[in-house]
């Protein structure tokens, strides 16, 4: 695991906890009040509101979610959230043919995308040289650079298997950022471990991340000698980025492991032969003698090819193929999938030698894909670009450089580049669905994706675009559930909306409404229906 | 209700319980620095660079004399006068007796309450809850201060986890709209996490009335700044000083990963360790005779250092026990000796389920040990409580 951050964040982040702070800093507080011309019949002191449930329709125990459509579900998995034009993409191509479509991630044209993130945060895509120059003074920037190039990513992206597939390998391969010179490394590892080979074959990514200085200082491989061994790297190597944990490795295995990388390091400023932060083997600390791996003999003598052996003994190993099989099958299915559908995973993963397209090719074919619905709780990451794929998948980029959403998936728990442990963030809902992360969502969703946060114009929504005319409460809940939410409504949830929408506006369901209210009501469709159950399943 | 002084006559919490208080350390805690077993001469031959001396006075590094057997770290000063006052007690050379190295593995296991893979997948601390009857319709019964449940309280009837309970509800323009009670319409019985939805809406009504933010810490207690250890214990103490009945906490303390440079680390996180616990003491009060606090980690580290100072994972450490009802001013151990030998690390001769055991006999109101420790054959007493 990492040592502790030398540089708390959190301390800069607790800043920024309180919401009108925050707000505050940005410098665009424009007053709590505003809310008032956004609800009318409940803001600013008036009346309207209500602490009974009396006007509120009393709903059967039991009614079940309807299912979505199985197009819909494959965006849910396969994507940060559906998005109305790949919808309608996905329907036209179909299921396997849209699939193939997002794998060949080359051969979609992302427009400006990276060319902009270029622009705006140009801190991601530099190299450790580069960084170190402005280090420490600027690990705030890259920080905050490296989540917003991502956020962006996943919001705007058309590539969109190839960031769920990044977000995957990220998780796989974690290195905390913030831990030490981890700065000026990791952007590093992103572009050229985790983007390079998200979709290419793993055994490249392995041997990459091998000798990614960013993992090497994260898990103090850099320490790694023969007169002294550190396990931290080889243990993990076999425990989280191979064979898992009950893969059949021992004890003696992690020792023989950190004894064929004792040497792997990188290069420190001022040290002769390239840049600062690149890969370097040094022989002279390297462990010669012969080491046994799972019952493979390497020879005395050798150098930094006995780390490249284990590298591919665990590339190739049964352990490993089970392993990333039911990884991806808990991303792409739910936390327990069934056993089936692993089988044909890493048999794929095998047959391929690693080809993480093909690998994924065997999960979409395999029944259990698309056999049920809602099977999980969606993540912060893919809740927060679900919103505004949703709502606002046109919307201009915001003139604060992301620092909204920055402070916001904070909340929520999942910054990227931020989970301490190189475990990645869980990818099991019950961790996710606690009564801490609901809230946060239904404050996010309530405040902010319906407009209602004064005077941060984060994400603008085209309502009207979406209301189409329609005009009383009854056609607007319709409009807007079929323009965010994508997927059917029970009766009796439309009827808890519709009635709660007549109470706010003072109006029946099919009462034509004035001018302005059409707006306002779908800004509450728009807010509650992202904050119900619907919104949060895959 | 605002002080700790008044806990003893909490109205929802029966007599015969605490209110419990987990930290868990995480990331492997060592044990051999934080209380260092300076007449074991093996424990200099294994550490000779950043074992902690045998106490001297006049060495403000040297260790602080607890017994002829072992001292504490500097860092731990502010524990001593609790361990002095009989409310601390040291378990030395503990923990679950398993082969597991794997820091998530091991986590897992221990938060369980089980040795191995198979058995149940709830938590030791969510099934002695399902157990036990609840001494109120309260939502926070037990509560994680973070944002997701703990392993260890996996079990209980929808315990809550909220990272921040100065900051956990509605602002009032929302709540005079309605929603919330639209929410809890939506998220009714039968729709998918209704029961973490309804939580929420009934803990955010508790958190309201209860107006955390005014209850300050009483006794001159100062809790370290820029601490998130010191804000979470913070806000489990203002939770208990309230008239909200909380029956247990769970903390996470994180960062005790020390692969190299141990000391600085150690010293750092010991540091924060001890201020901390003993802010909350010096808060509480009285009301420690009602509070019992375990602070554990998922295994120790290797007796010896490491090429890079620090240490790698091992077996054996260092549990805490801290409470009115513990029966401190004791080191409890049976010290197994640093000879390594076949044994690269300090060897588990106390189970910590026995001390948890006990713990939930003498100060839970009673308890299951095949339930919640399943497998398990004891003893269930190692006299680290009273009755």
């Amino acid at each position: 695991m990492a040592k502790p951050a030398d540089i708390d964040l959190s301390a800069i982040l607790g800043r920024m906890q309180n919401r009108r702070e925050f707000i505050q800093l940005l410098g665009r507080g424009l007053g709590y009040s505003a809310l008032a011309t956004v609800l009318p019949a409940c803001g600013g002191g008036g009346g309207g509101g209500s602490d009974s449930d009396d006007d509120l329709p009393q709903v059967p125990a039991q009614s079940p979610v309807p299912k979505p459509s199985a197009e819909y579900t494959v965006l849910k998995r396969t994507s940060f959230g559906p998005h109305r034009d790949e919808l309608t993409s996905i329907q036209n191509l179909g299921i396997d043919n849209y699939l193939e479509q997002q794998m060949d991630y080359l051969g979609i044209n992302d427009g400006s995308l990276e060319a902009d993130i270029q622009a705006l945060f140009p801190l991601s895509t530099q190299t450790p040289l580069q960084l170190l120059g402005g280090f420490p003074d600027n690990i705030f920037d890259v920080a905050s650079q490296m989540v917003a190039a991502t956020q962006y990513r996943q919001m705007f992206s058309k590539r969109q298997l190839f960031e769920i597939m990044v977000e995957f390998w990220s998780d796989h391969f974690n290195i905390h950022l913030v831990n030490g010179l981890g700065p000026t490394l990791k952007p590093y590892d992103d572009q050229q471990v985790i983007r390079q080979h998200a979709l290419g074959n793993f055994r490249d990514l392995l041997h990459a991340s091998a000798k990614s200085t960013a993992m090497l200082f994260y898990l103090d491989n850099f320490f790694n000698q023969a007169v002294a061994p550190n396990e931290n790297y080889a243990r993990e190597l076999m425990e989280l980025h191979t064979l898992g944990v009950d893969g059949g490795y021992s004890e003696f295995d992690v020792k023989e492991v950190a004894r064929c990388f004792t040497g792997w390091t990188l290069r420190f400023p001022g040290d002769p032969g390239g840049d600062y932060g690149e890969f370097v083997y040094v022989d002279a600390i390297h462990d010669k003698q012969a080491k046994l791996l799972l019952g493979n003999s390497i020879a005395a003598g050798g150098g930094q090819d006995d780390g490249e052996q284990v590298l591919d003994i665990l590339a190739a190993h049964p352990s490993t193929a089970r392993f990333i099989a039911t990884k991806l099958c808990r991303r792409f299915i739910s936390d327990d999938p069934p056993q089936a559908a692993i089988d044909a995973v890493a048999t794929a993963f095998t047959a391929s030698n690693g080809d993480i397209r093909d690998t994924l090719r065997a999960l979409f074919a395999s029944p259990d894909f698309l056999a049920d619905a809602d099977l999980k709780f969606t993540r912060p990451s893919e809740y927060l670009a679900g919103v505004v794929r949703a709502l606002a998948p046109d919307t201009p980029y915001p003139p604060d450089n992301g620092l909204f959403w920055f402070y916001v998936q904070n909340t929520l728990g999942q910054l990227p580049f931020y989970w301490p442990t190189p475990d990645g963030y869980p990818d099991l809902q019950s961790y996710w669905a606690s009564t801490g992360g609901l809230l946060n969502r239904w404050r996010i969703s309530f405040l902010s994706f319906a407009g209602l946060i004064p005077g941060v114009d984060v994400i603008q929504i085209d309502y009207p675009a979406m209301l189409n005319g329609a005009d009383t409460i009854d056609t607007v809940v319709d409009a807007i559930t079929d323009a965010v939410l994508m997927r059917p409504l029970a009766d009796a949830d439309r009827g808890v909306i519709v009635e709660w929408l007549e109470g706010e506006l003072g109006v029946t369901a099919d009462d034509v409404l004035a001018p302005t209210q059409p707006e306002q009501a779908s800004a509450l469709v728009a807010a509650v229906l992202i904050s119900s159950v619907y919104f949060q399943l895959r | 209700m605002t002080s700790g002084d008044n806990i003893a006559a909490h109205p929802s919490i029966p007599a015969d319980r605490d209110i419990l208080v987990c930290i868990f350390q995480r990331g492997a805690a060592d044990g051999l620095n934080a209380l260092a077993p300076y007449s074991d001469a093996n424990y200099y031959v294994h550490r000779p660079t950043i074992a902690l001396p045998a106490p001297a006075p006049g060495n403000p590094n040297s260790g602080i004399y607890v017994n002829d057997d072992y001292a504490l770290h500097p860092a731990l000063a502010p524990l001593k006068p609790v361990y002095d006052a009989g409310d601390l007690a040291l378990v030395h050379a503990t923990g679950v007796p398993h082969q597991i190295r794997s820091h998530f593995s091991a986590q897992n296991l221990i938060e369980r309450g089980v040795v191995e893979k198979t058995g149940p997948t709830t938590g030791w601390l969510g099934r002695h809850l399902a157990l036990s009857p609840a001494a109120s319709s309260s939502a926070f019964r037990a509560i994680s201060i973070s944002g997701n449940v703990p392993v260890a309280l996996s079990g209980a009837v929808e315990p809550l986890a909220i990272d921040n309970l100065n900051d956990f509800g509605f602002d009032q323009d929302i709540l005079d709209s309605g929603y919330p009670e639209v929410l809890a319409d939506l998220f009714h019985a039968g729709v998918p996490f209704a029961g973490p939805a309804n939580a929420a809406l009934a803990a955010m009504e508790e958190l309201q009335a209860a107006d955390l933010p005014s209850i300050t810490p009483d006794n001159g207690a100062v809790y370290p700044a820029n601490s998130a250890l010191g804000a979470k214990m913070l806000q489990a103490a203002q939770l208990i000083k309230s008239n909200i009945p909380v029956e247990v906490v769970c903390i996470d303390s994180d960062g005790w990963d020390h692969h190299e440079s141990l000391q600085n680390y150690i010293d750092i996180s010991l540091t924060e360790l001890a201020n901390v616990l003993s802010a909350f003491y010096t808060d509480m009060g009285a009301g420690m005779a009602r509070i019992s606090v375990l602070v554990y980690t998922e295994f120790g580290r290797r007796i010896a250092e490491n090429g890079s100072l620090g240490t790698d994972h091992g077996t054996g450490s260092l549990a805490y026990l801290m409470g009115g009802g513990v029966n401190g001013g004791q080191v409890i151990s049976d010290w197994p000796g640093l000879d390594i030998g076949d044994n690269e690390d300090l060897q588990i001769t106390t189970d910590l389920r026995s001390v948890i055991a006990e713990m939930l006999d003498k100060r839970l109101g009673g308890t299951n040990v095949a339930t919640v420790f399943p497998g398990f054959s004891g003893p269930t007493t190692v006299g680290a409580f009273l009755d």
